[in-house]
């Protein structure tokens, strides 16, 4: 080798140190941003499920619309007997639409005198303490007897009223007779004051079901309108467990297993078809009824796994898993999460593979 | 492994390339690599001793012609290291020992010192072309051999695709990358001695045809001398 070939050899031997060096601390490296490393996930997996991840939510049922009544309507006229000074009071109202007729005076005064004595009479001075001895033992058999009775009479006395005296002639009565009604009432005791409600109910004109009502002994504090907004019938729910306000991934999981648990039974009854068949994954879809039996037959949503070789296994592989489902069922499954409104165990895929 | 160097795959650093070759594609860049840097000896090399001779013999030339007195001239000029001096010397060596005797055969000494220079030339012109052949090797052959190393890493990163059963490109693309730049390789040595050996026989058979002449013109020389002798 000649001297100028050493020269030459050292001179490129420097050379491609030097160009490979270069490019080893990235001299021509292109920029490379997103680099070929894939990123690690990190991946827990659950194995203790809570069901209380959604909680169910307990659902009231709305107040049906039943009074809160103490006593029957229609037993109203029965306790009146019992109390004797209560009963004075109903008797008065019936006087009360005659006070009108008694306004026609003269005439009037002698058909009120038996009946409804009290108000008309009290008007004028003299037949006041007659009188008002008198009604209160008249009224009381009537009354006693039914308060139909006493209707009866009212709308007898009402229509003679009518007949007597034109309507500005009884507002005028009635008027003067709830003024008159005070004053007795400010002299005499409570059962006279009654009477005075009674017969400004009455003037009022209401029908019989509030003369009933106003007799009976405590159904006074309830006003007519109590009911509003509330129906008469019983409202439902649609299930007794109370249903859970969602499904999550957990509890889903949670019944995926206890369903496998549930068929392992059935499935290892079952004979395997034959080689590879185990790998064929077929996912079933399940209609479940709430008591937890099959609704329908099983279908078959897909088959995965399928190769060539166990290919002739498939359909037997799917009619093991409808099998296996129909041996073992009802399934036990938690209730409330029967039907949630993201889903539930009532319709649920489950992926069947033999073991 | 060094921290100054970057040996990450991603980037296209040679060591990182080389380090996850597979031996044999190793042992394929790794002869490239020499043979790239032999390549580069011989063309630095070359490039000075054509330069130098070239220079030389146009100033050994251009004094030749100047020269009155051969003799004196031979004394002088005769043991330069140089092609056209050889030439020169071995003209003029046959020259005197074809004139020694008393008598003097002319036509059988001309023929005799067109044979020797002429030798003489030939015998420069292979020792100036000594390397050119290894030029012409590498050029030639190079590229196929850079060939060979990728199409074995390539063969490598499929088989290593059946085996991870992947693949995605993080798995294929280090294994073509560490292929490819075995030829990659090959052709950073090819190419320049492709262009070297044209370039240098180029240069050589311009020395060749400048010697020849030279011979014929010191022949042209020598034999009009003869003619002079008695």
């Amino acid at each position: 080798m000649e001297r100028s070939e050493k020269v030459g050899l050292g001179v490129a031997g420097a050379g491609h140190l030097v160009l490979f060096g270069l490019l080893s601390v990235g001299f021509l490296s292109t920029p490379n941003p997103e680099k070929l490393k894939q990123q690690p996930i990190d991946v827990s997996l659950v194995k203790d499920v809570g069901l209380e991840a959604a909680a169910p939510q307990a659902v009231e049922e709305p107040a049906q619309s039943i009074a809160p009544e103490t006593g029957e309507p229609d037993d109203a006229a029965p306790p009146a007997p019992a109390d004797p000074a209560p009963e004075p009071a109903p008797a008065p109202p019936q006087p009360a639409p005659k006070p009108a007729p008694p306004e026609p005076a003269p005439k009037a005064a002698p058909k009120a005198e038996p009946k409804p004595k009290p108000a008309p009479p009290k008007p004028k001075p003299a037949p006041k303490p007659v009188e008002k001895p008198k009604p209160a033992p008249k009224p009381k058999p009537p009354a006693a007897d039914q308060a139909a009775a006493a209707k009866k009479e009212a709308a007898e006395a009402k229509a003679k009223a009518a007949a007597a005296a034109k309507a500005k002639a009884a507002a005028d009565a009635k008027a003067k007779a709830a003024a008159e009604a005070k004053a007795a009432a400010a002299a005499k005791a409570a059962a006279d004051a009654k009477a005075k409600a009674a017969a400004a109910a009455k003037a009022r004109g209401t029908g019989s079901d509030s003369q009933s009502k106003a007799s009976k002994p405590k159904g006074g504090r309830l006003g007519d309108d109590f009911l509003k907004g509330l129906t008469s019938e019983p409202s439902k729910s649609r299930s007794q467990t109370p249903r859970a306000a969602k499904i999550d991934a957990s509890a889903l999981a949670s019944i995926v297993q206890a369903i496998a648990r549930q068929i392992q039974p059935c499935a290892d009854r079952q004979v395997d078809p034959g080689p590879g068949a185990n790998e064929i994954v077929t996912t079933l879809n399940l209609k479940l009824n709430e008591n937890g039996t099959l609704a329908a037959t099983p279908t078959m949503v897909r088959q995965t796994g399928v190769t060539p070789e166990n290919q002739r296994y498939a359909q037997r592989v799917r009619d093991l898993g409808i099998a296996a489902f129909k041996g073992c069922s009802p399934l036990k499954l938690p209730a409330e999460y029967y039907d949630t409104p993201n889903g539930g165990w009532n319709n649920i895929n489950f992926k069947w593979k033999l073991r | 492994m060094n921290p100054f160097f970057n040996t990450d795959a991603a980037t296209l650093s040679p060591i990182a390339l080389f380090l996850q070759a597979d031996w044999v594609v190793k042992g394929v860049m790794f002869g490239l690599l020499a043979a790239s840097i032999w390549t580069w000896a011989i063309i630095f090399s070359f490039w000075r001793k054509l330069g130098r001779t070239r220079k030389a013999t146009e100033v050994f030339e251009r004094d030749f012609w100047k020269a009155d007195d051969i003799d004196a001239f031979y004394k002088t000029r005769a043991d330069e290291d140089l092609p056209s001096a050889r030439v020169f010397a071995a003209g003029v060596a046959e020259w005197r020992r074809s004139t020694q005797g008393s008598v003097i055969d002319r036509g059988g000494t001309r023929e005799r010192l067109a044979t020797s220079m002429g030798a003489a030339v030939a015998n420069e012109i292979d020792k100036l072309s000594d390397r050119l052949n290894v030029l012409a090797t590498v050029g030639s052959v190079a590229p196929f051999v850079g060939l060979f190393g990728t199409v074995w890493g390539i063969m490598r990163s499929f088989t290593s695709i059946a085996s991870q059963q992947n693949t995605s490109l993080a798995v294929v693309a280090p294994g073509i990358a560490e292929a490819l730049f075995a030829t990659a390789i090959g052709l950073f040595a090819a190419i320049p001695a492709v262009i070297a050996y044209n370039r240098f026989s180029h240069g050589i058979n311009r020395i060749e045809a400048r010697l020849n002449r030279f011979a014929d013109g010191f022949h042209a020389t020598l034999s009009r001398q003869l003619d002079r002798e008695r």
